[in-house]
């Protein structure tokens, strides 16, 4: 069987009780669109930091590949491509050279840049902005540019989180069809949202997370997709209550 | 540390291109020669109040206490211009969020973290570089005479100090990686200087190494090398712990 893009085994980390992660096992495979949903504070952004090894777990293990995050060869690190928090956009460079110093950044040779900037360019429409600068975008597409900055390397394993905070209706179409793209190409893809009509677009599996647990599966193709989410919250939030 | 190559270049970009490092090295290079420059300009005509101010450089006469004066101004200004600077360099990524872009890379966090201070290192030897060769025009300018081998003598000086005291600055970079942000950095910074100058009133004098390299540029003989030498172990083992710091970082 393929090695999982993405997989948390009983990741545990915790800030206070009811905050943080507190026991997850979740696989991305290959090709595979994995969105998670959640009220805020559920634990989704602290799972995708555990995963991206900007948090170390307090018990489980988190791969990319199989490979343990904590460990992970730098030839790994390449294959992954993330947006999680702000974007990387720092503020005194033009648009084109923040997705090139993302590109050097994710290990591209030099004379790849320029190309794969023109295409990740092309693909989230930035070419108009190229020559501005990022400080004076608007945070859409300020956006765009975290966006690109993650997926110029085309990686086969995607993180992103909230990513289409700030994108306008044709930004965030774009982002639905190059997520589309890059899933049928192959990478395993994990996406946060709390558009549950836009995930429900892209995702091949949907998944419930509700104070650092997993509770339960959406199907992507269901008639009333908020009832259920708020259905398996609120028998979670039951459960939890003697 | 994997990815060091792209790392330096990725902060050389970053550098080049910022309106905060241009304007601290006009402030730097600017500051210091319009300061000595007007100070001496007045001593040179025997302003009294100015006179006074410059302590044992009133007694001093052309390119000795122009040169003096300068090393005096560094001292100060030159630590904290570059503290300022190497804060923002690492207190900015956590300031503007960038930070977490900086994970999950096949460039290591301790390859970025030593790109910075590569960056920085690079940054303020070419600064030192313009101070020298504007101190040397403004010296002539000022009419202290040809670029003799006594200001030739003092002109290294200050380029020394310049560089030294941009080392004593490296701690900025540790306390704006542990307290994540601008301010921790500063903060030190401005810590760095009123220590050295209390300790140097206080008579500790050259062993200390924050204020050994400003001794050494106002009388060299005073200072060991030994004594000077201490003071680039600051920028060492500041430099690793920041390293250090940089690896083990999460986003907590």
């Amino acid at each position: 069987m393929a090695e999982a893009r993405l997989a948390a085994r009983g990741l545990v980390r915790e800030y206070a009780p009811g905050t943080g992660v507190s026991g997850i096992d979740l696989e991305v495979g290959a090709g595979e669109i994995h969105a998670l949903v959640g009220l805020n504070g559920a634990g989704k952004t602290t799972l995708m930091r555990l995963l991206l090894g900007m948090l170390r777990p307090s018990s489980g293990v988190a791969t990319i590949d199989g490979h343990d995050v904590v460990t992970a060869p730098a030839v790994v690190w390449a294959g992954v491509g993330h947006l999680v928090d702000h974007p990387l956009a720092y503020s005194e460079l033009t648009t084109r050279a923040n997705v090139a110093v993302a590109a050097r950044l994710q290990g591209l040779p030099r004379r790849q840049v320029d190309a794969a900037v023109d295409r990740v360019m092309a693909e989230l429409d930035l070419g108009r902005y190229a020559d501005g600068r990022a400080g004076t975008l608007s945070q859409g597409n300020r956006q765009r540019i975290g966006l690109a900055a993650a997926l110029v390397h085309d990686p086969c394993a995607i993180v992103l989180d909230e990513p289409t905070n700030g994108l306008d209706p044709a930004g965030v179409i774009l982002l639905r069809e190059l997520l589309l793209r890059r899933g049928a190409a192959g990478a395993g893809i994990l996406v946060s949202s709390h558009h549950l009509d836009e995930v429900a677009r892209v995702a091949d599996r949907i998944t419930v997370v509700n104070r650092g647990r997993l509770v339960g599966e959406l199907d992507p193709a269901g008639v009333d997709i908020e009832r259920a989410f708020f259905a398996l919250v609120h028998a979670a939030e039951e459960r939890r209550t003697p | 540390m994997s990815g060091t190559n792209a790392a330096i270049a990725v902060e050389i970009v970053k550098t080049t291109a910022s309106g905060v490092v241009r304007s601290a090295t006009i402030f730097l290079v600017a500051g210091i020669v319009a300061l000595a420059g007007s100070l001496t300009w007045a001593a040179e005509r025997g302003n009294e109040q100015v006179l006074a101010q410059l302590g044992g450089l009133a007694n001093a006469e052309g390119w000795d206490r122009f040169l003096g004066v300068a090393a005096q101004v560094t001292a100060a200004g030159g630590v904290l211009g570059f503290g300022v600077v190497l804060s923002w360099m690492v207190g900015r990524e956590f300031a503007d969020g960038t930070v977490a872009g900086l994970f999950a890379l096949p460039v290591s966090r301790s390859a970025v973290a030593l790109a910075k201070l590569a960056s920085y290192a690079l940054w303020a030897v070419a600064v030192a570089a313009i101070l020298v060769v504007l101190l040397a025009i403004g010296g002539v300018v000022l009419g202290l005479g040809r670029v003799d081998a006594e200001a030739l003598d003092g002109l290294g000086r200050q380029l020394t100090l310049m560089v030294l005291s941009a080392g004593l600055a490296v701690p900025a970079a540790w306390a704006a990686t542990l307290g994540r942000g601008l301010l921790p950095g500063i903060a030190t910074t401005i810590g760095i200087i009123v220590v050295a100058q209390v300790l140097v009133i206080a008579g500790t004098g050259a062993w200390f190494p924050l204020a050994a390299p400003a001794l050494w540029a106002l009388e060299p003989d005073e200072v060991s090398s030994g004594q000077l030498a201490l003071s680039t172990l600051v920028p060492l083992v500041v430099g690793w712990a920041t390293l250090v710091a940089w690896r083990r970082l999460q986003l907590d």
